[in-house]
């Protein structure tokens, strides 16, 4: 009993995380209908970015968040901005295969520029751990679950509540009637992609201290967000929090039970399950 | 000019068919590898160019083809030729009892979901005993280059003469009306289930049996590369930059990447692989319709060409 609450413990945790990964993801494809492959490198490259800052900075990487996601958000704005919106238009299999260009690009940059060597943030209270009842709770893990939460929260209440929350979601709704109403569809979808890229770039910076970060991590967290989203659905960014914990459950609970080697076995087969039975997500509008 | 065209066709395949007369050993081996890419992008081509479904599970297909052969040469002591044939069975069945449920699914969902299918292939593979787990298997060693390389070649051929059988039977219409509205194929009497999982298991066949040539060729196979998920993106990267959709535009799509692939990776290794990303983002910008469409209007439009491309698919 108690192995299996710490196993649920630990999956919610995971789950958090999984969360703000898939975000970013989750919102370029609702609003710009873009499949962004490139999604885990710019997670990967968000990592990269929060081990520099600690490591030559001393930054500590929960308060060195902030620069990691504006650098992401520079990063994703000029990337949409000058080649994605040549692009938006054409037929979707061509954004898939541009977006997995970049993504062979970004990790063969920062192979060259990081080396392929395993990196971790390890800031002194990261063997730090709470005892709850017989769970034991790891800080840092802990930590990065409640900023995952806390800015899958936030990205909800803007969306729903500022002006530029309020203009992304018309144009995911009908472009032309946006543009009718005013909104500037390059403008927008550059800040789009670029909040859905400085999300990935703080989903990052929180993976680097709860786990290694090499150049090549970034295709299995693409396709654990796609999972996530699907499962959650895109219509709503707390339906992520949703897939990502009920995601981050199943791995630990199959990683316990089965065997390591199935947690991936057992993800994308859910992912195929829910995308057979459910194809617009668990919590998704039928279509 | 469609004689001309049959002829240049022929005389490409003779001096293809004679490489292993005159080449040296590293052509050689380097031509099969590329004919094999080029089977891989020619199989994607039947479902992704001609039926619209962007599959990127073909390499589950080349998984079970190079498993077909090493289980049936390795566990059962069966002849290469039985361990194709098993491998094609394998390939079918996986094509017709999961492209039921997942050829059900449009665009984005059929691509991710036929993807998540080939990130859990390796997966499960290493777990099967008869398949030697994740220490793979090891077959019994044939050097003959030479074989290897015809072989590939009457593959690519057959692949090829079975797409351009596509662009003029009534099965490759249906596909091609499939592709340009489902709905209104269904309704002109096109049983659209019926023709997608034929074309994907024709698909599946293709891939196959360049996975079993393949397994032969380096003897050793295990879960991790035999189920490569980027050999996915390789196929389609060929068939899109070449042309999908036509009946040449994989295979020259397949060589070209091949030799420029091949030759960076001699001249200048470290980045060779960032110029293949550089050269897949350049040539969605500027020639999505692949090579084909290019070499067909770039006469009249010049350079406009790549201009008008941009001005069509930008926001």
């Amino acid at each position: 009993m108690d192995l299996l609450a710490q196993i649920l413990v630990n999956g919610i945790l995971l789950g958090g995380l999984y969360a703000i990964m898939a975000l970013g993801l989750a919102l370029v494809w609702g609003v710009l209908n873009i499949v962004n492959l490139a999604h885990g490198a710019f997670i990967m490259l968000g990592a990269y970015v929060s081990w520099h800052l600690y490591t030559y900075a001393g930054i500590d990487p929960f308060l060195g968040l902030p620069i990691t996601v504006v650098v992401m958000f520079v990063l994703g704005y000029i990337i949409q901005r000058g080649l994605l919106n040549l692009i938006v238009r054409a037929p979707m299999f061509n954004t898939l295969l541009i977006t997995f260009g970049l993504e062979v690009v970004l990790t063969y940059l920062a192979q060259l520029a990081f080396s392929a060597d395993f990196r971790t943030i390890n800031p002194s209270y990261a063997g730090n751990s709470f005892q709850l009842g017989p769970v034991v709770l790891p800080l840092a893990r802990l930590l990065a679950f409640a900023v995952a939460i806390i800015l899958t929260v936030a990205m909800w209440l803007f969306l729903l509540h500022t002006r530029l929350g309020r203009a992304i979601r018309a144009t995911a709704q009908n472009l032309v009637a946006a543009r009718l109403y005013g909104v500037e569809p390059r403008h927008l979808y550059a800040m789009t992609f670029a909040i859905g890229v400085g999300l990935a770039g703080a989903a990052g910076g929180l993976y680097g201290t709860v786990s290694q970060i090499n150049p090549y991590i970034g295709a299995a967290l693409t396709a654990k967000s796609f999972a996530i989203s699907i499962i959650g659905g895109l219509d709503n960014p707390l339906g992520v929090i949703v897939g990502g914990l009920f995601l981050g459950i199943i791995e630990s609970l199959t990683a316990a039970y089965i065997g390591p080697t199935f947690a991936d076995v057992a993800s994308f087969g859910v992912l195929v399950l829910v995308l057979i039975v459910r194809p617009s997500g668990l919590l998704g509008r039928t279509a | 000019m469609k004689s001309l065209q049959l002829i240049v066709v022929f005389a490409a395949l003779i001096v293809l068919a004679a490489v292993p007369w005159f080449g040296s050993d590293v052509l050689i081996q380097f031509g099969i590898n590329a004919l094999l890419l080029a089977v891989l992008a020619q199989g994607w081509n039947i479902i992704g160019g001609y039926t619209g479904y962007a599959s990127f599970g073909n390499s589950v297909f080349y998984g079970l083809g190079s498993y077909g052969v090493g289980i049936a040469m390795v566990q059962w002591e069966l002849p290469f030729w039985a361990g194709l044939v098993f491998g094609v069975v394998l390939a079918v069945v996986f094509a017709v009892l999961l492209g039921i449920p997942v050829l059900r699914l449009r665009g984005h969902y059929f691509a991710i979901a036929t993807l998540a299918l080939a990130q859990v292939m390796a997966a499960i593979v290493s777990n099967v005993k008869l398949a030697g787990q994740n220490v793979g298997l090891v077959l019994p060693p044939l050097n003959d280059d030479r074989l290897f390389y015809e072989l590939s070649l009457g593959l690519l051929v057959i692949a090829t003469l079975t797409v351009f059988w596509l662009t003029r039977s009534r099965f490759g219409f249906g596909l091609i009306a499939i592709r340009e509205n489902e709905e209104g194929a269904a309704v002109m009497g096109v049983n659209t289930t019926l023709y997608k999982v034929l074309a994907f298991s024709l698909s599946g066949i293709f891939s196959s049996l360049a996975g079993g040539i393949h397994a032969y060729w380096v003897t050793f196979i295990d879960p991790e590369s035999a189920f490569d998920i980027s050999l996915n993106v390789k196929m389609i990267i060929m068939a899109v930059f070449g042309g999908p959709g036509t009946v040449l535009g994989p295979i020259v799509g397949a060589l070209s990447l091949s030799a420029i692939s091949e030759f960076l990776s001699s001249e200048i290794t470290s980045i060779a692989g960032l110029f293949f990303g550089i050269v897949v983002v350049a040539a969605v910008v500027l020639m999505p319709r692949g090579l084909a469409d290019m070499f067909r209007r770039i006469p009249k439009t010049r350079w406009h060409y790549f201009a008008e491309n941009i001005r069509a698919h930008r926001l």
